[in-house]
């Protein structure tokens, strides 16, 4: 199984960074959509289906906690999963995105393997990229 | 604020270190002080507990490098774009991880960068702190100051 995969970040050279990373790292990506901020990503998601976003938080136009709000108030795209990648760290900033349905937390600078992981857990599949059965746990997360 | 500032600067050169090594693979060496080989910068600003700017001034031969290094490029692919691309994302890097080393409970708010093809120059002020490094690809240094609130 193969999933499609957002990326939101206003660098081009970032999105590009995570791109390859995630193609290297063994998770099978189908289609990789890309968005500037949160407005393009929102535009994007209008003819696209995702199986997970990977998005900023700094962007200029509609920044990153934006959009968290507007996935989650949007009943056709609140359950899609989202992975904050950032400089930010706050432990405050943090527990704001989690409180906005962020699953995932990867921190700028970062190392390829820890991509794969955390994109196999807040999609809820096993390392050979199968659905796992439910567990009844909605949170991927402890914080 | 001495005492602050030499906490600052030990974690901005364990900081743009962490950066340039993952991001980059470019290993930095804190240098004497006498680098002026400076062709550009990428500033951000910060404001939380307290408030100021980050400058990071760079070689224009470490910034092809961190180009060529970060998107796996081949030299004749580098343009303007991504070298200014690269040059902000680096310096939004280093100030994020400088301030979850600095204290991951306060929150700061970074700007969005800015980038500079000229190199605008060091002033020594007090709430300063400067630094230069070397490595094999070239200069890049980094200025914080703090202002008053």
């Amino acid at each position: 199984m193969s999933f499609n995969v957002l990326i939101v970040d206003d660098s081009n050279s970032m999105r590009a960074v995570i791109k390859k990373v995630i193609s290297i790292s063994g998770f099978k990506m189908d289609r990789c959509v890309e968005a500037s901020n949160g407005l393009e990503a929102l535009e994007a998601l209008t003819g696209n289906w995702v199986d997970v976003i990977i998005s900023d938080i700094n962007m200029p136009g509609m920044n990153g906690f934006e959009l968290f709000e507007r996935l989650k108030n949007d009943n056709l795209l609140k359950d899609i999963p989202v992975i904050v990648i950032t400089t930010e760290s706050s432990d405050e900033r943090m527990q704001d995105a989690f409180k906005l349905g962020v699953k995932g937390f990867i921190k700028k600078p970062f190392q390829p393997e820890e991509i794969r992981g955390i994109l196999y857990k807040v999609i809820g599949v096993n390392d050979e990229g199968e659905y796992e059965e439910d567990s009844g746990d909605d949170e991927a997360f402890d914080f | 604020m001495k005492e602050n500032m030499k906490k600052i600067a030990e974690m901005t050169r364990r900081s743009i270190s962490e950066v340039f090594e993952k991001m980059f693979y470019i290993f930095l060496e804190p240098s004497d002080g006498e680098n002026c080989g400076y062709d550009m910068e990428a500033v951000i600003g910060f404001e939380g507990p307290v408030r100021g700017e980050i400058r990071m001034l760079i070689s224009r031969n470490i910034v092809k490098k961190m180009v060529l290094n970060m998107l796996n490029l081949k030299e004749d692919e580098v343009t303007p774009h991504n070298i200014e691309d690269c040059s902000k994302e680096a310096v939004n890097m280093v100030a994020g991880n400088l301030f979850g080393k600095l204290d991951n409970s306060e929150m700061f708010d970074l700007s969005i960068p800015t980038f500079n093809t000229k190199y605008s120059g060091l002033s020594s002020m007090e709430n300063t702190c400067i630094m230069d490094f070397d490595s094999d690809s070239g200069t890049v240094g980094v200025v914080v100051t703090l202002s008053d609130k």
